[in-house]
């Protein structure tokens, strides 16, 4: 029969606080790593092998550790590694938004991807001033979008009006339309700032419970 | 072109309709016209005197009165004229010059939307810029700015 034997190990304590080297004298960050997942460890020699032990080890896993627990990390880390942005613009921020795909900023790193049909985005990134006029076309296009999703406000106008905040034609900031997860300031925003946008939320998807 | 040309063509016309042809720099001249003489103008600018393209129509708010204003392109003249009819505030409507020339349909949508000056006999008269159901005609003088918020629950629930 040979060597089969699965081993679920219980997940690593947290390390102790490493002391991250800071130029501060004697300030001393505590750093945790903390993995979202347990480490599962097979042993197999052949693939024919592996795959009785690798059932065998999620099953034992799945039973302890709750189907929720265990499969929400990989769907979030799935999810916020390839955010797809709606393909659309607004106004002067869509310029910023153009060039953080260009080959300088190259959002694509991220696994951002600007796709143009709604039903195949999670994220949608409104760049520019809303009027009334838009407003609806907006929020048909939001509901169009597939759950889960977010939206991030890029530049002032989307966050509240920006310079046309009292205007008679413009919508004071896209929260009042659709529920907004990360502002991103500027008017327009560097493509660096519109990066550093979806890194954080990144982190929030991460975090995500449910 | 001259304004003494303009006159000369309208004057038969219009007679005491066609209150006055001024220079104006830059283009043929100004031709101020009665509002109930608004088709005829029209159909002699375009038939008779080669005005062939209607650039522009706008409103101008006046507060007691406003002003509805054409601007035609001759290209035979190679030359700009500018028509203008006043109308009372409490009754602001002229005729529709979207009949003689197709271009102003829309211009004429946004003068009625931007300072309230119905256009009769206008094919689709209605928001051009925006939404439809917006209660107010912003480009008033009487138009005050709103706080965001107030004109935001306006807005949604016209």
């Amino acid at each position: 029969m040979g060597r089969l034997s699965a081993t679920v190990l219980p997940p690593p304590k947290p390390a102790p606080a490493e002391t991250a080297a800071t130029g501060m004298a004697g300030a001393a960050l505590p750093v945790v790593h903390e993995p979202a997942v347990p480490f599962v460890e097979i042993e197999a020699v052949r693939a024919k092998e592996f795959v009785p032990a690798a059932k065998e080890a999620l099953t034992a896993l799945l039973a302890e550790q709750g189907q929720q627990k265990l499969i929400r990390p990989v769907f979030n880390w799935a999810g916020r590694n390839s955010l797809f942005p709606l393909h659309w613009g607004l106004a002067c921020c869509a310029i910023e938004f153009a060039a953080a795909f260009g080959a300088r900023w190259d959002a694509e790193r991220f696994g951002v991807v600007p796709r143009s049909s709604p039903r195949q985005c999670d994220l949608m990134i409104v760049n520019g001033t809303v009027t009334w006029k838009v407003a609806h076309k907006l929020v048909t296009l939001y509901e169009q979008m597939p759950e889960p999703k977010w939206v991030i406000a890029m530049g002032n106008c989307a966050t509240g009006g920006g310079p046309f905040r009292t205007a008679y034609s413009v919508v004071p900031g896209v929260d009042k339309l659709v529920p907004v997860d990360v502002y991103i300031a500027g008017c327009p925003p560097r493509p660096e700032a519109m990066l550093d946008g979806i890194l954080q939320l990144e982190k929030l998807i991460h975090e995500r419970k449910e | 072109m001259q304004p003494q040309d303009l006159q000369r063509a309208l004057a038969p016309k219009l007679g005491e309709r066609l209150l006055g042809v001024e220079p104006f720099a830059g283009t043929a001249g100004r031709v101020r016209f009665e509002r109930t003489a608004a088709l005829e103008t029209f159909r002699a600018m375009r038939d008779d005197l080669g005005f062939a393209h209607c650039a522009m129509v706008g409103g101008i708010d006046w507060v007691e009165t406003r002003e509805v204003l054409y601007v035609l392109w001759s290209d035979g003249a190679r030359q700009y004229a500018l028509l203008s009819t006043t109308v009372p505030a409490n009754d602001a409507h002229v005729e529709t010059a979207s009949g003689v020339w197709p271009s102003a349909n829309w211009h004429e949508r946004e003068a009625w939307e931007m300072v309230d000056i119905t256009f009769d006999h206008h094919p689709d008269l209605r928001h051009l810029l925006m939404p439809d159901g917006y209660a107010f005609h912003p480009l008033l003088r009487s138009f005050k700015l709103h706080e965001p918020e107030e004109l935001e629950v306006k807005v949604r629930h016209v």
